[in-house]
């Protein structure tokens, strides 16, 4: 940690940043708080723990319709899917990447809030520590202990990078890329479902939505200025919680990040009434690794799969 | 006041249930809201505060005000019985009288120039409303902060506790009263029975966190709509709805119709001052355009607004919002660097 302060505090004396957006303590056992530094003295604010669940770069994109002052060169703290975002935008011309500096920190998976509720049963845990591979939870008249890998986001349990495959500073040395035999596990027993039985999966699930549209607000690729649930004019779709207008926006949605989702979980942790997310991001991930070998957020000279064309790709799904 | 025993709720709740559909808290999906049961089963007992707010029992996230035709407007005709809500908090509870405020009840405008939403009123006025104590308050409830507490028995037609394997029930307005005094299978409760109550209350009170003044909140936070804090409390915000669809008192709705040729339904449904499109103006000038005019707008309704208009302020201090914020922008800390701001 002081490691990371201090790296923080030579590039803000050194001008090298004017702003660096990282993780500060939060209020809850379990959820660090995203805080901007701007000083040296402020930068004694930043931690890095399994509790700093957000992908801050999302401030990048949608920071700049939110912040009224305008930061010449923005530092970042990014774990490895963080990283991947940085790229994205690179990629799709939302910034430059001269314009930010990325510090990486080793990443050991980010706490799910929600499995942890799970596990505790209904009561409230008010303190955690790690003992190796476990985590010992507390509360106000219990204590247990749970395998660590049970309360980290689904994730971060398949996830190949970790360590910040793109970075200008890590803090330690980073991994390579991990391999993940079962990465797409979800999404191959969902394949297995019948057609009937997928499509009551989805139903019960969407129904469960309230449109709060905090999924898309946390999402690092979803940074349209108008998203096309918000226009009016044509209104594309209901806007009451029918589950058949809420299968409309998951399933637009899934399609606008297709091959651009770079699999945080920040969608997945925001969601108020736990919704699977996942199964459809992680089916559309799959089907454009399969189809074009593209894994969004890796190669900052590769063109977006959506955005390119070539002639020897497979067209089945036009052809049959 | 009278005593149930656990393995009898259900005996209870089929008598209550003779007269009204019985909300109460239940499992949907993943999650906890208030729900119409069936039966006592689906009831789940060992939650503090529901995931979702109750204030959907009344306000729905979506109703249908009326159809229109060719014939003209028909306004849905309501068939069920009235509600009865068991297993609300104290919070709960305060949270309805202060959105009751807003569809019904008193305003500074003279009573007959008032406008009564028939909709809310058909089904809270109609209401049988139960508020059971909370003896293990969480860590991120604040309702002392506003001068109310886990054992309140105010707002509720009758209060319930929970001591070792039965529930206490007193009524508290003249038709709690009436509605206990007809069940005969309840037992009166002892002197001991009510000895516990002090008890689990002191213990509830003593789990509570450390409490704020906010006498000041009101007079504060009206001097500081141009000050840079603002700005600062809101730079981490991701203007998702969250906070304000899971509040118990956030009520702020939209119109929408949907139809197709010569028929269709007008449709009220949540809205959030969090949403860009909120404000949005038919010409596309958005006069809330930027996140921190927004952010603003929430908490000025809330601790400003409200409490002038009504005499109170728009937050109960149940900390839903305190749980699902993202970003964790707690509305604790927001209230104490209202208090400690120093205007430039
Ligand atoms: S869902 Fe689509 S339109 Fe909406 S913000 Fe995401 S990418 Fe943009
Ligand atoms: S966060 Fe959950 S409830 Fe909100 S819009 Fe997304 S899926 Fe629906
Ligand atoms: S603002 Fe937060 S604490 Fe206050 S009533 Fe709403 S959800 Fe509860
Ligand atoms: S839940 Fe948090 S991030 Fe979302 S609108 Fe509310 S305060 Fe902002």
């Amino acid at each position: 940690m002081q490691q990371l302060i201090n790296q923080v505090k030579k590039i803000l004396k050194a001008k090298e940043v004017d702003l660096v957006i990282g993780w500060g303590k939060g209020s809850l056992p379990f959820s660090a708080t995203p805080v901007f530094i701007e000083t040296e003295e402020d930068a004694d604010k930043l931690i890095f723990d399994q509790t700093c669940r957000n992908n801050l770069t999302s401030y990048l994109t949608k920071d700049k319709r939110r912040l009224t002052k305008a930061y010449e060169k923005i530092g970042i703290i990014v774990k490895g899917c963080d990283s991947r975002s940085v790229v994205l935008y690179a990629v799709e011309n939302q910034i430059k990447r001269e314009d930010v500096v990325l510090i990486g920190v080793p990443c050991q998976g980010v706490f799910e809030k929600k499995k942890i509720a799970k596990l505790a049963e209904g009561k409230e845990v008010l303190e955690y520590k790690i003992n190796g591979d476990n985590i010992i939870l507390n509360g106000r008249d219990f204590e247990s202990k749970y395998p660590l890998k049970d309360v980290l986001c689904d994730s971060c349990l398949t996830c190949q990078y970790p360590d910040a495959p793109e970075y200008d500073f890590f803090i330690g040395t980073p991994r390579k890329e991990v391999s993940i035999p079962e990465a797409y596990k979800i999404v191959e027993d969902f394949e297995k479902k019948s057609a009937e039985e997928r499509w009551n999966y989805i139903k019960e699930e969407y129904s469960k939505c309230i449109r709060c549209y905090a999924c898309r607000n946390v999402c690092p690729s979803c940074y349209c200025p108008e998203c096309f649930v918000d226009q009016n004019d044509p209104q594309w779709i209901g806007k009451t919680p029918e589950v058949t207008d809420s299968i409309i926006f998951h399933l637009i949605r899934n399609l606008h990040i297709a091959g651009r989702c770079v699999d945080c979980g920040a969608c997945v942790s925001a969601c108020p009434v736990d919704l699977d997310l996942r199964v459809m991001s992680k089916k559309v991930e799959k089907e454009i690794k399969e189809r074009f070998d593209y894994l969004a957020g890796i190669d900052i000279n590769e063109k977006p799969a959506m955005a390119t064309y070539c002639e020897n790709e497979k067209q089945d799904f036009i052809m049959g | 006041m009278v005593k149930i025993k656990k393995t009898r709720l259900k005996d209870f709740i089929d008598f209550v249930q003779q007269e009204y559909d019985v909300f109460a808290p239940t499992e949907v999906g993943k999650k906890t809201a208030f729900k119409k049961i069936d039966s006592a089963f689906e009831i789940i007992h060992d939650i503090v505060n529901t995931d979702r707010s109750p204030k959907e029992v009344f306000f729905p996230q979506s109703e249908v005000l009326f159809e229109y035709g060719k014939d003209g407007l028909k306004t849905p005709e309501r068939k069920e019985k009235p509600i009865a809500v068991w297993g609300l908090r104290h919070c709960d509870t305060s949270s309805l009288t202060m959105l009751n405020k807003v569809f019904s009840d008193a305003h500074q405008m003279p009573d007959k120039d008032m406008f009564k939403d028939p909709y809310w009123k058909e089904k809270y006025d109609n209401s049988l409303i139960f508020n059971q104590a909370c003896n293990t308050p969480l860590s991120t409830c604040f309702c002392h902060w506003f001068g109310r507490g886990p054992f309140d028995k105010t707002s509720s037609d009758i209060f319930v506790v929970d001591v070792d394997d039965v529930f206490l029930l007193e009524g508290i307005s003249e038709k709690g009263k009436a509605f206990l005094a007809k069940y005969e299978k309840a037992e009166q409760a002892t002197k001991e029975d009510e000895a516990k109550i002090t008890e689990l209350k002191r213990k509830a009170e003593s789990f509570l966190a450390e409490k704020t003044d906010i006498s000041e909140l009101f007079e504060k936070i009206g001097k500081l709509w141009d000050e840079p804090i603002w700005e600062e409390i809101s730079g981490k915000c991701v203007n998702c709805g969250a906070c304000t669809f899971v509040c118990s008192t956030c009520h702020c709705f939209d119109v929408s119709d949907e139809g197709k040729k010569g028929k269709g339904k007008r449709i009220r449904l949540w809205d959030s001052c969090m949403f860009q499109l909120f404000t949005k103006e038919a010409s596309g000038h958005n006069p809330r355009g930027i996140s921190t005019q927004r952010v603003r707008q929430r908490f000025m309704h809330k601790y400003n607004y409200f409490m002038d208009n009504y005499g109170v302020h728009l937050c109960t201090g149940c900390g839903r919002c305190v749980q699902v914020c993202p970003v964790n922008l707690d509305v604790r800390e927001l209230i104490k660097k209202v208090l400690d701001y120093k205007i430039s």
